[in-house]
């Protein structure tokens, strides 16, 4: 029975532990208890973490561990399309795609503006087809149609038959747990624990953690005998971080990610010494629909239909852009779509039924509003006020450039649309850009060694690998390319550690 | 004083938060209230329940099953997802003290008119 009085003790009992629980952060080392050890320390449990678990248990690793921070796996590789752009796989050559390493890194260094890193990104990109085999021996299923995402000169994005990061996720975290790897779920990294001169020993976690609720569970100590690979992913859900890097990215604006996408991860290492690159550097997707929260089904669907279909500006009923460029050049166009008070008034993406029917996200956005058909351009003009002649005028010329194979208009790529014809009845999607990667984080190596910013060497036992690593895709990232290199530097990082 | 003050307001706000917890129950689990409150708070009363607390009564199988959707909609099945299949732990969409929302419809329109309490 609590009386009163024992309630009142309690009560003050508990704000005096939390206001000295960030002492024990800085403790000294000769104080850490180890509460469990492990050979190779994995945070997280999205493409990178789950790559590095099946190599860890390929390479022969015994004691494999994941914590993952939320009460489900996959983190926010779990919610996307489920698309990963190989270069020279025998699917592009079946269909008779020509590509290259090569040309896949020329792509993406176009794309990062100057800023990408040729050396990680050539890494990545020659490990493709090793990583296409790997989710294929974990019992990843591709699709025959590989998918032709924006600023690619070759089609080359691979998807798994779910259309869903999950298609990787669920048979990669079945693959692991058969090496023997052991999953956690609700254990929040919290800090690393490191020696006097760096060399990083193990992580501090919050066992029993649930997520926004900073103080339930208990912290446990983590020994790490070969290395920590952090895989923490992003930031993209933490609006006053992004906000403090990007003013213009605050509440107002949608976010693709899982809820769990906070930045601890970076934050810890910063933390540590870690050098932080091009954390400004944060992208919104341009496929996104403001008719449903995070990704939903409308990315699944613009994915498929941008080749052949128009991007529409409602004041003026004519394209603004080439519907296949780059993520950035689209999110930057698109979020200018205003009225005349200046409030959004998002594009219109108008797909042609007879090609958009041909994959199932078609139903999904139909069925949940977040897109609707029409049998006419009149009935498009009409419901959402676009001047009808012009909006006429813009869809017959557009089929002139799908006959001609050139679009004289923006020059996007017409290959990929060779005979779709824009004719009724169309399926039409709003537009609306919403938070998605952030190209920036901690710098890394080809081995997947955390640089300090201090020395610049790397900081012994400290691994990073996916979106919470930085400086690899430069100003912005090409859609499909970070599964690849999530899973590429997260095999990399454990082949480092079992070498060490 | 000012520090007190502090304290006072903190051990204000802890009752009132208790205070509303308790009335938030569920009708339907009326018996294991009457069966004390540590038949679900298997970690001490400070502590959420351990995610094998619901499942002393319930079966995610039978659950899933309960919940099962045809076709078009079969993975939409909130105990048997594509995304987490039947391991999403049974506190991330369902709260017994407070409502909550479903962890699909953070991205997704979805209807589920049979769940209960759901935070709007």
């Amino acid at each position: 029975m609590q009386t009163r009085r024992s309630f009142l003790k309690f009560g003050a009992g508990a704000a005096a532990v939390g206001a000295l629980a960030p002492l024990t952060v800085s403790a000294n080392l000769s104080d850490v208890k180890w509460d469990e050890e492990h050979e190779v320390v994995i945070v997280g449990s999205g493409f990178a973490g789950l790559a590095a678990a099946v190599e860890a248990g390929k390479l022969g690793a015994k004691d494999i561990v994941i914590f993952e921070k939320l009460g489900v796996y996959g983190g926010n590789s779990t919610l996307n399309a489920g698309q990963a752009c190989f270069a020279n796989t025998d699917l592009q050559k079946q269909l008779g795609i020509e590509d290259s390493a090569e040309l896949m890194v020329q792509d993406q260094l176009k794309s990062g503006r100057g800023y990408a890193s040729e050396e990680l990104l050539r890494h990545s990109a020659e490990l493709g087809p090793y990583i296409y085999q790997l989710t294929k021996d974990c019992g990843c299923i591709y699709r025959d149609h590989i998918i032709n995402t924006g600023g690619t000169s070759a089609t080359r994005s691979h998807q798994v038959i779910e259309r869903s990061g999950a298609g990787f996720i669920r048979p990669m975290l079945k693959a692991a747990r058969g090496y023997g790897v052991k999953t956690k779920i609700r254990h929040k990294f919290e800090h690393l624990i490191t020696a006097k001169d760096g060399t990083v020993l193990g992580i501090q976690v919050r066992k029993g953690y649930h997520f926004g609720h900073e103080d339930s569970g208990k912290l446990i100590n983590i020994r790490a005998e070969k290395g920590v690979l952090i895989a923490t992913g992003g930031f993209g859900a933490n609006v006053k971080f992004r906000q403090a890097l990007d003013p213009n990215l605050g509440a107002e604006v949608g976010c693709t990610n899982a809820r769990g996408a906070t930045g601890d991860g970076l934050i810890a290492m910063i933390a540590e010494g870690a050098m932080p690159v091009h954390l400004s550097f944060i992208q919104s997707g341009p496929w996104a629909s403001p008719d449903e929260g995070g990704f939903g089904y409308g990315a699944g669907f613009s994915l498929y239909n941008f080749p052949h279909s128009v991007a529409i500006d409602r004041n003026t009923g004519q394209r603004f852009m080439n519907e296949t460029a780059d993520r950035k050049t689209r999110a930057d166009l698109e979020v200018l779509r205003r009225d005349k008070d200046g409030k959004p008034n998002p594009a219109l993406l108008i797909a042609p039924k007879h090609e958009a029917k041909k994959d199932p996200s078609m139903a999904n956005v139909l069925k949940y509003n977040v897109a609707w058909e029409f049998d006419s351009v009149e009935a498009i003009a009409k419901h959402f006020d676009v001047p009808l002649k012009p909006l006429k005028k813009q869809i017959e010329d557009w089929n002139t450039y799908v006959k001609a194979g050139e679009d004289s208009q923006f020059g996007k790529r017409m290959n990929m649309s060779t005979g779709i014809y824009l004719t009724a009845p169309f399926i039409v999607q709003r537009l609306w850009p919403k938070v998605h990667y952030c190209q920036g984080g901690i710098q890394i190596n080809t081995k997947s060694e955390v640089i300090a910013a201090k020395t610049g060497e790397k900081i012994p036992g400290l691994y990073a690998a996916g979106e919470v690593s930085g400086g690899v895709h430069g100003v912005s990232r090409l859609g499909g390319c970070s599964t690849p290199e999530c899973m590429a530097f997260g095999v990399t990082a454990v082949r480092s550690m079992m070498k060490a | 004083m000012k520090k007190i003050n502090t304290l006072l307001l903190l051990i204000l706000g802890t009752c009132l938060a208790m205070s509303a917890q308790a009335q938030n129950k569920r009708e339907y689990h009326e018996m294991v209230y009457d069966s004390g409150c540590k038949s679900c708070h298997d970690q001490g009363m400070k502590a959420f329940p351990s995610d094998n607390s619901c499942l002393q009564c319930h079966d995610m199988a039978e659950l899933a099953e309960q919940t099962k959707r045809e076709g078009h909609d079969a993975k939409q099945n909130p105990h048997d997802s594509m995304h987490y299949g039947q391991e999403a732990p049974c506190m991330e969409c369902h709260g017994e003290h407070t409502p909550k929302k479903a962890i699909c419809m953070d991205c997704h329109n979805f209807k589920y008119p049979k769940f209960k309490y759901e935070h709007k």
